[in-house]
């Protein structure tokens, strides 16, 4: 197992490598002079225009300034904002929370959901339910979700009114955010001022529950077609069949004897979603006005705001080839074979 | 009073409309403690016949029966628990290939103590001694640490054991082998066999043997049933039934052992192969491939004729005719 | 000897065995699936719509009827046969910038699957073929690629080469490229091992020729069933773009794009935003249906596992 581990670590290094010269390309690959661009449209006389470039390094030949990029890296300066002229790590750990509490909650939506259709679809296989099934989640398969969300919001905050349209909490709540779980902070302030924040936990689970099925719905449909093609092909397997002539329950067969084997290919489709659910983030969260990554990156895009856009994606590219490596390790947990392979 | 009770067994797949018979008018009877032999090519029907009596085939198959009991129970009409009850404990299978026979994701032990678990509410200490008895007895060596092996760190030879162990974990009163050899080594085939011989020796249990291996059949069977295109073809004691062959078929298929035709210039063999399910004939179903074939047997499919202590089915029956051997 | 002849003459005769043309025996499969063949049926009215758009539209996409600002569609209360899907917040007809719309939508995607489809077949067949520095080169490359989510990626090169039509073709054709070289490479890695294209090499065949016309023939069915699959999702990108604005600019009907001014209307005139929706829907679901119509048809391994 250990040495299983060194070498999907292995791997993920030189993509790490690869990732932070991509992030260091983007900005020169930006067309015009780079000072220019970042310090505006101004105009700036020559001297002030070599004080920049050689304030930001620029002045330097490429192989150095990527030098300077790593060693600040491995030194933790991701930079600064040119906006807030705030540390761009400081901002993204302010705001990645609201982002996990989005993509943990439509990620709860889309596996509870999806597992279960999959499942009783693969058990009903051909009945009208299988078929409704195979057809809803080829529709979510298909959806726009930036349309879905305004329909959901047309119908489900507009209409009925049961839902807010935007943000994480009602105005009238004024809670610290200790945890940056919505949800816990929430709890927690209404726990410990009851009469003053009366109903701030409920605001905050119904603020989430519109975004996390707009987010979800793309994992959910994934994990649906998944659950249920691997379940039918685990269902061929000798494995089982010798498990029903062992007059074993239907249900001992389904969960025990299938749904084990069928998981581990859907455990993997299911941490590939992390990227899809971080894509999905940035339009789920202009929709929602949602204050998380998504959004921050898509105002840095039009704010001109480089190093917000650079290092932005830098740690969600990180973040992304992380969760894909816990996921190859939870895969080799799952199935022995992949565990003892040499 | 036998033990297990086949009566007109037919086995339907496909649309009801143009329905295919997998096995039709199958009968068998075994006794306690017996050695029944079924042979014939692949695709004759064998397995599906024992599965179908196991309700193995999950709504897959339609099953029409006159009769279909075992040890006194009536498995057509009793219920899916009820027959849960049977299948596993008093009537158990071993299939073709160990390799993927057995869960992956789970150790060898856990697939033999579920077993004990499910049916006789073993527990604790005493549910992983039975199951260390159980490895013993199938003759795993280092039985101990290999309880927690994967299926995977295991050989074939060693797989179809562990299978063994947990078809007779609960001391069944008929094992079903399908095929039990033909996934493993040459070398490894005769100890499996051997094994199985002397558990069922020494368990008292009745054994049927699915093969197309007939040299193992005559060794070890009390009696055999010669399958063919879903029908048993013939039926019959042992020693007798390959000395006197009655039906076309079964002299063809002794004639093709290498040792029955010592003396031959070449082997013989039958023609052509077992019909499928677009192409089976409208008479007798080897009538395309029979040597002794006559213009009736196209049109006409023969029923099953008692002959002796066995039967079977031909219009033109080898009956005093020397055979080819 | 004869009689094993005899026989098998006689098996013949009996059946008449004729093979299919294979493309009677692709139609045969893909026909079977009936959402497959109603999503050809609707992708076919689109691409007609698409194509002859200026005649079939009844305005021009672009035509501001400042008299009908907001007006429903033609089967509710207020609305007129003359604007069949009502019209948007300056008065111009919903159909006709739907229809000028799917134009650009389906231009998008072709000219996107092919620009990632060509260069992601000869990467992948490279990577197959030259295991041991390009092929782990270009494979740690397409991770690098892969590690991005698709769409920030796209978000990520318009917002440095600028927003517009070409940028987007760019754009959604860079982040499809990791998909196909890695199925190209997958699939060119199983026939290399097989015996015909070890016959073909013995017979003396140059790596190009291995590589093009021993080779990659067999890896189509999977390409093709995964060209079809990015073409929808190539659909989906495009919107997503001109949702966020960063893909074809107004007043340019584009099917996202017409959805992202659409936004502050939810309220009072919600044909303003469900039908670019349905529309962009109905078009990635017809695709997506021909996709897996096209796996049955094409790919019989994938067909049984299913």
């Amino acid at each position: 197992m250990f040495t299983f581990i060194l070498r999907r670590l292995g791997l993920l290094i030189p993509t790490f490598f690869g990732i932070t010269l991509l992030t260091f390309g983007l900005i020169r690959m930006i067309p015009g002079d780079p000072v220019e661009v970042m310090m505006g449209e101004r105009s700036l006389d020559p001297q002030m225009h070599a004080e920049a470039l050689h304030r930001l390094g620029l002045d330097k030949p490429l192989y150095a300034q990527y030098f300077d990029y790593l060693s600040n890296l491995a030194r933790g300066d991701l930079g600064q904002s040119l906006v807030t002229r705030e540390n761009v790590w400081a901002e993204f750990t302010t705001l990645f929370p609201a982002t996990l509490e989005l993509a943990l909650c439509a990620m709860l939506f889309a596996s509870v959901v999806g597992l279960l259709a999959g499942v009783l679809a693969a058990i009903k296989r051909g009945s009208l339910f299988d078929h409704g099934v195979m057809g809803i989640s080829l529709t979510g398969f298909s959806m726009p979700i930036f349309w879905w969300g305004l329909v959901l919001i047309m119908f489900f905050s507009v209409s009925l009114g049961w839902t807010p349209v935007s943000g994480r909490l009602d105005l009238m709540f004024d809670i610290p955010p200790d945890t940056g779980f919505m949800l816990i902070d929430a709890w927690r302030a209404e726990a410990a001022d009851p009469e003053y924040n009366a109903g701030a936990f409920k605001d905050a689970l119904m603020h989430l529950i519109l975004p996390s099925i707009v987010l979800g719905t793309i994992p959910l449909a994934v994990i649906a077609r998944m659950t249920r093609s691997s379940m039918l092909e685990v269902m061929q397997e000798d494995y089982v069949r010798t498990a029903r002539a062992k007059g074993l329950s239907p249900a001992r067969v389904i969960f025990v004897h299938t749904l084990r084997n069928a998981l581990i290919p859907v455990l993997t489709v299911m941490g590939l979603q992390v990227g899809v659910l971080m894509g999905g983030a940035v339009l789920t969260e202009t929709i929602f006005s949602w204050p998380g990554i998504g959004k921050w990156l898509i105002d840095a895009i039009g704010r001109r705001d480089y190093p917000v856009v650079q290092n932005g994606i830098l740690i969600v590219a990180t973040l992304v080839i992380l969760t894909n490596f816990i996921v190859d390790i939870l895969y080799g947990i799952a199935n022995p074979r992949i565990r003892h392979a040499k | 009073m036998s033990l297990l009770e086949i009566k007109n067994l037919s086995v339907q797949f496909g649309r009801k409309d143009a329905p295919f018979n997998a096995v039709e008018g199958l009968d068998l009877t075994v006794n306690e403690g017996e050695l029944v032999g079924i042979v014939g090519e692949s695709g004759s029907g064998k397995s599906v016949t024992m599965m179908a009596m196991m309700g193995l085939l999950e709504g897959q198959g339609r099953i029409v029966a006159d009769k279909l009991s075992f040890d006194g129970k009536d498995l057509l009409t009793i219920s899916a628990r009820e027959r849960r009850k049977i299948v596993g404990k008093d009537i158990a299978m071993i299939f073709q290939d160990p390799m993927t026979s057995l869960n992956p994701s789970y150790t060898v032990g856990y697939q033999i103590m579920e077993v004990l678990k499910v049916h006789q509410g073993l527990r604790g200490a005493a549910l992983k001694a039975r199951a260390l008895e159980l490895m013993q007895m199938v003759e795993i060596p280092a039985a101990e640490s290999r309880l927690s092996a994967y299926p995977h760190q295991l050989s074939g030879g060693m797989s179809q054991r562990v299978v063994i162990a947990m078809a007779i974990a609960c001391k069944p009163k008929l094992l079903i082998a399908d095929e039990p050899t033909t996934a493993l080594d040459v070398t490894i085939q005769a100890q499996i066999m051997e094994l199985l011989v002397s558990l069922q020796k020494s368990q008292n249990m009745a054994l049927i043997m699915i093969t197309h291996d007939l040299a193992v059949i005559a060794e070890v069977a009390q009696r055999v049933a010669v399958m063919y295109a879903g029908q048993v073809v013939e039926m019959g004691a042992v020693p007798g039934l390959f000395r006197q062959p009655v039906h076309p078929y079964t002299e063809a298929l002794l004639s093709s052992i290498p040792e029955h035709s010592k003396g031959a210039s070449r082997l013989s063999t039958l023609p052509g192969i077992v019909p499928g399910q677009y192409d089976r004939p409208a008479g007798c179903l080897l009538s395309p491939r029979c040597p002794y074939v006559q213009p009736n047997c196209r049109q006409d499919r023969p029923a099953l004729s008692p002959h002796g202590e066995g039967a079977y089915r031909c219009h033109y029956p080898l009956l005093n005719k020397e055979t080819a051997r | 000897m004869t009689q094993a002849n005899s026989a098998l003459q006689a098996t013949a005769d009996d059946v008449a065995v004729s093979y299919p043309s294979p493309l009677k025996e692709f139609w045969q499969g893909f026909s079977f699936n009936k959402g497959a063949v109603a999503g050809m049926l609707f992708m076919l009215v689109v691409f007609f719509a698409a194509i002859f758009a200026p005649w079939v539209a009844p305005y021009s996409p672009i035509e501001q009827f400042r008299d009908h600002l907001l007006t429903p569609p033609a089967w509710l209360e207020g609305g007129s046969s003359a604007y069949l899907l009502g019209t948007d917040e300056l008065g111009r007809d919903i159909l006709s910038r739907l229809i000028h719309g799917a134009r650009l939508s389906l231009f998008i995607g072709v000219s996107s699957v092919l620009m990632s489809l060509i260069p992601g077949i000869a990467l992948g067949l490279v990577a197959a073929f030259f295991p041991r520095v390009a092929g782990p080169a270009i494979m740690r490359l397409m991770d690098v690629m892969m590690a991005l989510p698709a769409l920030l990626l796209a978000v990520a090169i318009v917002a440095i080469l600028g927003p517009g039509l070409i940028n987007t073709m760019i754009a959604i054709a860079v982040v499809a490229l990791p998909g196909y070289v890695r199925l190209t490479r997958a699939s060119a890695l199983t026939e290399l091992n097989r015996d015909y294209v070890t016959a073909s090499r013995v017979a003396g065949a140059g790596k190009l020729r291995l590589m093009f016309v021993t080779v990659l023939p067999n890896c189509m069915a999977p390409l093709i069933v995964h060209a079809t699959m990015s073409f929808s999702s190539a659909i989906l990108e495009a919107a997503a773009l001109g949702f966020l604005g960063l893909g074809v600019q107004p007043p340019t009907p584009e099917w996202g794009t017409m959805l992202a001014s659409a936004r502050d209307y939810i309220e009072r005139a919600w044909w303003v935003v469900t039908m670019p929706g349905l529309t962009i829907l109905f078009s990635v679901l017809a695709i997506n249906l021909m996709g897996d119509g096209l796996r049955d048809a094409l790919d019989p391994k994938l067909k049984r596992a299913a």
